[in-house]
């Protein structure tokens, strides 16, 4: 059962896509879509015949799959309501695959989608997809720095970099490095979703797209698969947030069903929350100007520096 | 024992790294409402950390030191402040010396000299031992955009965090001096806070302008 927790992550992420574009409509006073309105679209493009342009290589045909691969794989690594296991050797103990790889190889493995993603939007040969891989690229470089600071602050924190370990630990939010850690990852995860201080997931207006700009040439199956791994993604880093950050309720190794189920309660609680906040975020900010990022993102940096600094001065 | 909680949820960590913060915060801001608001912010959680620990000491003259904090710093300098910046119509700072990323990164690099160079040495145990240090990173911090900004108001901000930080530093190291004292220091700068009021109105109407790298032109 443990070793299946992924594939809530799979299955439940157009639904936490939903539940966000439906909380914003209504703190805009809109009516706003159907909740299950993602896994709509999703098998009304998967219906759909594809175009592909003519100037296209191989690595258009493979970037979707790669994308698709790469998230799930990564999704894998990450503990959704159970956390047992043994930390180490492959495939040990009775819990999920995270003795496999720890919080390092999930950055990276999703760092992989993110470069065949940006390769995909290139290979297209229109302007707006190379502008939006320049722009993709340009976002990541500036995010990275700040969310492996706050990784590690939290690693640091419970003397492991493996999720299972940490999630076990349970460092409830007890300690002001932990808090200045959130502050950073929070906005990290709204640069790494394409949220809106960063993108508007809304628009396609091609002045402004991030995203969107290079998924521009995709339609039909691949453009269903690149969308269902984005979702995917925005529900990994969720949940990511979850367990370093909150992993109250977590499942520990043994634990029997009713637990599990009680643990997948409290998960889908954190990401409802989450959901919530992103929706807040989403329907109070205006977008920045692309040139003004820096400082946002230093500012994410300066937050997570300072997070492991406070982390070394008072030990906890 | 029930005061306990003070400890073990660190509760004086949280106020001193939010102290912090708030003027780390000030390199980003460019608005002077949200300079002011920062600033009172600053003097709340200073005040709340003085009711803090006077309810861990069980000392009843740290309660008065904190009223009189809120009251003055946290209350009435910003009014004064923000009638000041209202008055000249000041809205926002001009681009400082010193862009924004840049001037984090140092100011982030500043905390960590501090660090580094109070790691050892330094004797304080119980439940303030980490205040010193932020203290210390607050007055290096505060002349760091003391020294970068160019308006005057920035400036008198600047000069009254400085004085924040040294409170907390003198607070971390004898938690508390005695009322009469802790009344003169904020009567001083409650009264340093209106001339300094008076002395911006007075260069806004003799220079025009409250850049203060015009005051080296001439005047005839």
């Amino acid at each position: 059962m443990e070793k299946l927790q992924f594939m809530l992550i799979l299955l439940l992420s157009p639904l936490a896509q939903g539940i966000i574009k439906k909380l914003k409509a209504m703190m805009q006073g809109r009516r706003g879509t159907p909740v299950l309105q993602p896994y709509y679209d999703l098998a009304r493009l998967f219906k759909k015949d594809m175009t592909i342009p003519g100037t296209a290589s191989w690595i258009f045909h493979a970037a979707p799959y790669v994308v698709f691969a790469s998230v799930l794989a990564a999704s894998m690594l990450v503990p959704v309501f159970s956390a047992g296991g043994r930390p180490s050797g492959l495939l040990a103990g009775g819990g999920g695959f995270f003795g496999m790889g720890d919080i390092i190889a999930i950055i990276y493995t999703l760092a992989l989608g993110r470069f065949f993603m940006a390769l995909g939007g290139l290979d297209a040969g229109t302007v707006f997809g190379g502008e939006g891989s320049s722009r993709e690229m340009t976002v990541a470089i500036l995010v990275e720095p700040s969310m492996m600071l706050a990784i590690f602050t939290v690693a640091a924190a419970s003397g492991s970099t493996n999720l299972g370990v940490i999630a076990n630990s349970g460092n409830f939010f007890f300690s002001p490095a932990h808090v200045l850690a959130l502050a950073a990852f929070f906005v990290a995860v709204i640069a790494e979703t394409g949220r809106i201080p960063v993108d508007n997931p809304d628009t396609h207006l091609e002045l402004t797209m991030i995203h969107e700009g290079m998924l521009l040439e995709y339609s039909g199956k691949y453009l269903a698969v690149m969308e269902w791994a984005h979702y995917m993604k925005q529900m990994l880093l969720f949940t990511l947030a979850a367990d370093l950050f909150f992993p109250y309720g977590i499942a520990g190794a043994g634990a029997g069903a009713g637990i599990g189920i009680a643990a997948a309660g409290f998960w889908a609680g954190k990401m409802l929350a989450l959901c919530f906040g992103m929706a807040l975020v989403e329907s109070t900010r205006a977008k920045m100007r692309f040139f003004q990022l820096p400082s946002l993102l230093g500012a994410a940096f300066v937050l997570s520096a300072l997070s492991m600094i406070t982390f070394v001065m008072t030990g906890k | 024992m029930p005061k306990e909680w003070v400890v073990v949820y660190s509760i004086t960590d949280f106020i001193t790294v939010g102290m912090l913060l708030t003027v780390v915060a000030m390199n980003s801001l460019k608005r002077m409402e949200s300079f002011l608001r920062a600033y009172t912010i600053n003097s709340i959680l200073l005040a709340a950390l003085m009711a803090v620990s006077a309810f861990y000491l069980d000392a009843a003259h740290l309660y008065i030191a904190a009223a009189v904090t809120l009251a003055s710093k946290g209350v009435a300098i910003p009014l004064l402040l923000r009638k000041v910046v209202r008055s000249l119509k000041i809205t926002h700072e001009a681009e400082p010396n010193i862009n924004t990323p840049l001037s984090l990164v140092i100011s982030s690099v500043l905390v960590v000299i501090v660090y580094s160079s109070l790691s050892k040495g330094i004797f304080i145990e119980g439940f303030t031992e980490n205040t010193l240090k932020v203290s210390i990173s607050i007055i290096l911090i505060s002349l760091f955009i003391m020294i970068t900004r160019k308006k005057a108001v920035t400036q008198v901000i600047g000069l009254l965090l400085m004085e924040n930080g040294l409170f907390l530093a003198g607070f971390s190291l004898t938690y508390g001096m005695s009322t009469i004292i802790e009344l003169g220091v904020v009567f001083d700068v409650l009264m340093g806070a209106i001339i300094l009021g008076v002395f911006l109105s007075q260069i806004k109407k003799t220079f025009i302008d409250l850049d203060l790298d015009k005051l080296t032109t001439l005047k005839g």
